[in-house]
Protein backbone atom coordinates (compact mmCIF):
# COMPACT_ATOMS: atom_id res chain seq x y z
CA UNK A 1 0.00 0.00 0.00
CA UNK A 2 2.74 2.60 0.62
CA UNK A 3 3.83 2.11 -2.92
CA UNK A 4 0.33 2.96 -4.47
CA UNK A 5 0.39 5.80 -1.92
CA UNK A 6 3.64 7.46 -3.01
CA UNK A 7 2.67 6.79 -6.67
CA UNK A 8 -0.73 8.71 -6.16
CA UNK A 9 0.90 11.46 -4.08
CA UNK A 10 3.84 11.96 -6.98
CA UNK A 11 0.55 12.33 -9.22
CA UNK A 12 -1.00 14.79 -7.30
CA UNK A 13 -3.60 13.12 -5.42
CA UNK A 14 -3.64 13.70 -1.07
CA UNK A 15 -3.58 9.84 0.41
CA UNK A 16 -3.61 8.80 3.67
CA UNK A 17 -3.34 4.40 4.79
CA UNK A 18 -4.92 3.26 7.61
CA UNK A 19 -2.88 0.06 8.64
CA UNK A 20 -1.94 -1.94 11.65
CA UNK A 21 1.50 -3.10 10.11
CA UNK A 22 3.94 -0.75 11.14
CA UNK A 23 6.37 -2.95 10.00
CA UNK A 24 5.75 -3.48 6.28
CA UNK A 25 4.40 -0.24 5.72
CA UNK A 26 6.39 2.56 7.12
CA UNK A 27 9.80 1.34 5.52
CA UNK A 28 7.96 1.83 1.77
CA UNK A 29 8.16 5.57 3.13
CA UNK A 30 4.28 6.32 2.81
CA UNK A 31 3.52 10.30 2.86
CA UNK A 32 0.21 10.22 5.38
CA UNK A 33 -0.12 7.07 7.57
CA UNK A 34 -2.09 6.04 10.59
CA UNK A 35 -0.94 2.68 12.31
CA UNK A 36 -2.95 1.01 15.32
CA UNK A 37 -1.99 -2.09 17.05
CA UNK A 38 -5.39 -4.35 15.95
CA UNK A 39 -4.70 -7.64 14.52
CA UNK A 40 -4.54 -8.80 10.54
CA UNK A 41 -7.77 -8.69 8.91
CA UNK A 42 -9.25 -6.21 10.95
CA UNK A 43 -7.84 -3.37 10.02
CA UNK A 44 -10.67 -0.48 11.25
CA UNK A 45 -11.70 -2.50 14.31
CA UNK A 46 -13.70 -5.26 15.36
CA UNK A 47 -16.71 -6.49 13.44
CA UNK A 48 -19.80 -4.81 14.42
CA UNK A 49 -18.19 -1.95 16.37
CA UNK A 50 -19.34 0.51 14.43
CA UNK A 51 -18.10 3.48 16.68
CA UNK A 52 -14.73 2.03 16.67
CA UNK A 53 -14.47 1.94 12.53
CA UNK A 54 -15.69 5.31 12.66
CA UNK A 55 -13.21 6.76 14.90
CA UNK A 56 -10.38 5.02 13.38
CA UNK A 57 -11.42 6.72 9.79
CA UNK A 58 -12.34 9.86 10.70
CA UNK A 59 -8.76 10.00 12.92
CA UNK A 60 -7.42 8.54 9.47
CA UNK A 61 -9.44 11.38 7.28
CA UNK A 62 -8.04 14.26 9.13
CA UNK A 63 -4.60 13.48 8.11
CA UNK A 64 -5.52 14.57 4.72
CA UNK A 65 -5.52 18.34 5.46
CA UNK A 66 -2.06 18.53 6.29
CA UNK A 67 0.83 18.88 3.95
CA UNK A 68 2.80 15.54 3.80
CA UNK A 69 5.30 14.23 4.57
CA UNK A 70 3.98 13.33 8.00
CA UNK A 71 5.30 11.44 10.46
CA UNK A 72 3.23 8.23 11.38
CA UNK A 73 0.68 9.09 13.89
CA UNK A 74 -0.19 5.97 16.16
CA UNK A 75 -3.89 5.62 16.92
CA UNK A 76 -4.40 4.44 20.94
CA UNK A 77 -7.12 1.37 19.77
CA UNK A 78 -7.60 -2.01 20.77
CA UNK A 79 -9.63 -4.92 19.35
CA UNK B 1 11.33 11.03 -7.17
CA UNK B 2 10.53 7.21 -7.70
CA UNK B 3 7.95 4.71 -6.10
CA UNK B 4 10.07 2.42 -5.32
CA UNK B 5 14.12 3.56 -4.36
CA UNK B 6 16.57 1.23 -6.42
CA UNK B 7 14.22 -0.87 -8.17
CA UNK B 8 16.58 -2.39 -10.57
CA UNK B 9 18.57 -3.43 -7.42
CA UNK B 10 15.85 -4.87 -5.40
CA UNK B 11 14.56 -6.56 -8.77
CA UNK B 12 18.03 -8.24 -9.14
CA UNK B 13 17.97 -9.32 -5.72
CA UNK B 14 14.36 -10.47 -5.82
CA UNK B 15 15.26 -12.67 -8.74
CA UNK B 16 18.68 -13.41 -7.80
CA UNK B 17 17.68 -15.02 -4.64
CA UNK B 18 13.84 -15.22 -3.76
CA UNK B 19 12.89 -15.93 -6.86
CA UNK B 20 15.48 -18.43 -8.01
CA UNK B 21 15.21 -20.26 -5.07
CA UNK B 22 11.48 -20.49 -5.38
CA UNK B 23 12.22 -21.26 -9.70
CA UNK B 24 14.78 -24.37 -8.14
CA UNK B 25 12.80 -25.81 -4.95
CA UNK B 26 9.26 -24.78 -5.68
CA UNK B 27 8.91 -23.66 -1.83
CA UNK B 28 9.35 -19.93 -0.73
CA UNK B 29 12.09 -18.92 1.49
CA UNK B 30 11.37 -15.28 2.77
CA UNK B 31 14.80 -15.21 4.84
CA UNK B 32 15.73 -14.44 1.23
CA UNK B 33 13.01 -11.98 0.23
CA UNK B 34 14.10 -7.97 -0.09
CA UNK B 35 11.36 -6.29 1.94
CA UNK B 36 11.04 -3.05 -0.12
CA UNK B 37 12.30 0.11 1.34
CA UNK B 38 12.63 3.57 0.75
CA UNK B 39 14.23 6.18 2.47
CA UNK B 40 12.04 9.56 1.63
CA UNK B 41 8.63 10.08 1.33
CA UNK B 42 6.90 12.07 -1.15
CA UNK B 43 5.44 15.67 -0.67
CA UNK B 44 2.17 16.53 -1.45
CA UNK B 45 -0.39 19.65 0.12
CA UNK B 46 -2.95 19.06 2.68
CA UNK B 47 -6.44 19.20 1.58
CA UNK B 48 -10.03 20.21 2.15
CA UNK B 49 -11.68 16.77 2.17
CA UNK B 50 -14.93 18.34 2.62
CA UNK B 51 -14.56 20.15 -0.82
CA UNK B 52 -12.87 16.69 -2.02
CA UNK B 53 -13.58 13.78 -4.13
CA UNK B 54 -11.95 10.78 -2.19
CA UNK B 55 -11.65 7.10 -3.42
CA UNK B 56 -11.23 4.04 -1.40
CA UNK B 57 -8.33 1.37 -2.37
CA UNK B 58 -8.60 -1.96 -0.58
CA UNK B 59 -5.76 -4.78 -0.44
CA UNK B 60 -8.33 -7.32 0.75
CA UNK B 61 -8.90 -9.01 -2.14
CA UNK B 62 -13.09 -7.96 -2.09
CA UNK B 63 -14.51 -8.93 -5.24
CA UNK B 64 -18.16 -9.15 -6.27
CA UNK B 65 -19.85 -12.43 -5.93
CA UNK B 66 -21.08 -14.35 -8.68
CA UNK B 67 -20.39 -11.42 -10.88
CA UNK B 68 -16.71 -10.86 -11.09
CA UNK B 69 -13.65 -13.52 -11.15
CA UNK B 70 -11.92 -13.88 -7.73
CA UNK B 71 -8.57 -13.09 -7.61
CA UNK B 72 -5.50 -15.86 -7.84
CA UNK B 73 -5.15 -16.18 -3.84
CA UNK B 74 -3.36 -19.30 -3.93
CA UNK B 75 -1.07 -18.36 -6.52
CA UNK B 76 2.37 -18.73 -4.42
CA UNK B 77 3.61 -15.61 -6.44
CA UNK B 78 0.81 -12.93 -6.36
CA UNK B 79 -2.17 -11.92 -7.89
CA UNK B 80 -0.98 -8.72 -9.34
CA UNK B 81 -4.64 -6.95 -11.01
CA UNK B 82 -7.47 -5.37 -9.96
CA UNK B 83 -10.92 -5.35 -9.63
CA UNK B 84 -13.37 -2.18 -10.01
CA UNK B 85 -16.36 -2.03 -7.22
CA UNK B 86 -19.12 0.26 -7.45
CA UNK B 87 -18.98 2.21 -3.66
CA UNK B 88 -22.66 1.54 -3.81
CA UNK B 89 -22.50 -2.15 -3.82
CA UNK B 90 -24.77 -3.50 -0.80
CA UNK B 91 -21.99 -5.47 1.68
CA UNK B 92 -23.45 -9.08 1.52
CA UNK B 93 -22.58 -8.89 -2.70
CA UNK B 94 -18.90 -8.81 -1.59
CA UNK B 95 -16.55 -11.60 -1.49
CA UNK B 96 -13.00 -11.59 -0.29
CA UNK B 97 -10.26 -13.92 -2.04
CA UNK B 98 -6.94 -13.69 -0.32
CA UNK B 99 -5.31 -16.26 1.35
CA UNK B 100 -3.41 -13.95 3.90
CA UNK B 101 -5.50 -13.17 6.27
CA UNK B 102 -7.83 -14.49 8.80
CA UNK B 103 -11.29 -14.08 6.90
CA UNK B 104 -13.24 -14.08 10.47
CA UNK B 105 -13.68 -10.61 10.65
CA UNK B 106 -14.40 -9.26 7.34
CA UNK B 107 -16.56 -12.24 6.98
CA UNK B 108 -19.29 -10.67 10.15
CA UNK B 109 -18.51 -7.22 8.80
CA UNK B 110 -17.00 -6.34 5.66
CA UNK B 111 -16.32 -2.68 6.76
CA UNK B 112 -13.80 -3.87 9.14
CA UNK B 113 -11.47 -3.69 5.60
CA UNK B 114 -14.28 -2.00 3.12
CA UNK B 115 -16.10 0.77 4.61
CA UNK B 116 -18.38 1.15 2.18
CA UNK B 117 -21.25 2.45 4.37
CA UNK B 118 -19.10 4.49 6.55
CA UNK B 119 -17.71 6.61 3.81
CA UNK B 120 -20.89 7.06 2.18
CA UNK B 121 -22.29 8.56 5.75
CA UNK B 122 -19.08 10.83 6.24
CA UNK B 123 -20.61 12.32 3.17
CA UNK B 124 -23.41 12.28 4.00
CA UNK B 125 -22.06 14.44 7.04
CA UNK B 126 -19.89 16.46 5.03
CA UNK B 127 -16.98 15.66 6.09
CA UNK B 128 -16.01 13.92 2.87
CA UNK B 129 -17.36 16.12 -0.15
CA UNK B 130 -17.80 13.22 -2.30
CA UNK B 131 -16.94 9.24 -2.62
CA UNK B 132 -15.68 8.38 -5.74
CA UNK B 133 -17.97 6.12 -7.78
CA UNK B 134 -15.34 3.39 -7.84
CA UNK B 135 -13.64 1.54 -5.42
CA UNK B 136 -10.09 -0.29 -6.43
CA UNK B 137 -10.02 -3.80 -5.07
CA UNK B 138 -6.90 -5.99 -5.53
CA UNK B 139 -5.27 -8.68 -3.18
CA UNK B 140 -2.53 -7.65 -1.08
CA UNK B 141 -0.26 -10.39 -1.58
CA UNK B 142 2.62 -9.61 -4.19
CA UNK B 143 5.46 -10.28 -3.54
CA UNK B 144 7.38 -8.97 -6.78
CA UNK B 145 7.55 -5.48 -6.08
CA UNK B 146 8.80 -5.06 -9.90
CA UNK B 147 5.23 -5.94 -10.86
CA UNK B 148 3.13 -3.74 -8.27
CA UNK B 149 5.25 -0.83 -9.81
CA UNK B 150 4.83 -1.89 -13.29
CA UNK B 151 1.31 -3.94 -13.38
CA UNK B 152 -0.96 -3.02 -10.24
CA UNK B 153 0.29 0.50 -10.41
CA UNK B 154 -0.50 1.90 -13.70
CA UNK B 155 -4.53 1.17 -13.61
CA UNK B 156 -5.02 2.10 -10.05
CA UNK B 157 -2.94 5.85 -11.22
CA UNK B 158 -5.86 5.39 -14.73
CA UNK B 159 -8.81 4.74 -12.44
CA UNK B 160 -7.85 7.78 -10.19
CA UNK B 161 -7.77 10.09 -13.36
CA UNK B 162 -10.90 8.57 -14.57
CA UNK B 163 -12.68 9.36 -10.89
CA UNK B 164 -11.17 12.48 -10.78
CA UNK B 165 -10.23 12.04 -7.07
CA UNK B 166 -8.25 14.41 -5.44
CA UNK B 167 -7.95 12.50 -2.09
CA UNK B 168 -7.62 8.07 -1.81
CA UNK B 169 -7.91 6.10 1.66
CA UNK B 170 -5.65 3.04 1.14
CA UNK B 171 -6.84 0.48 3.65
CA UNK B 172 -4.42 -2.75 3.97
CA UNK B 173 -5.27 -5.95 5.51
Amino acid sequence: MGLIARALELAGTATVIAANNPGRTRITAPPRVTFTPLPRGATLGAPGDAAQQRRILKATLELLAREAPLKPVYLDERG
Amino acid sequence: MDILENKTQWQKQYHDNFLEHYHQTGSLDWRQYPHPRNTRAPAGPGIDLSRSRLMLISSAGGYLDGAQEPFDAAHPLGDYTIRLIPSSTPLEMLAFAHDHYDHGAVDQDPQVLMPLRHLEALAGEGLIGEVASQTVSFMGYQPDVGRVVDELIPPILETAAAERIEAALLIPT
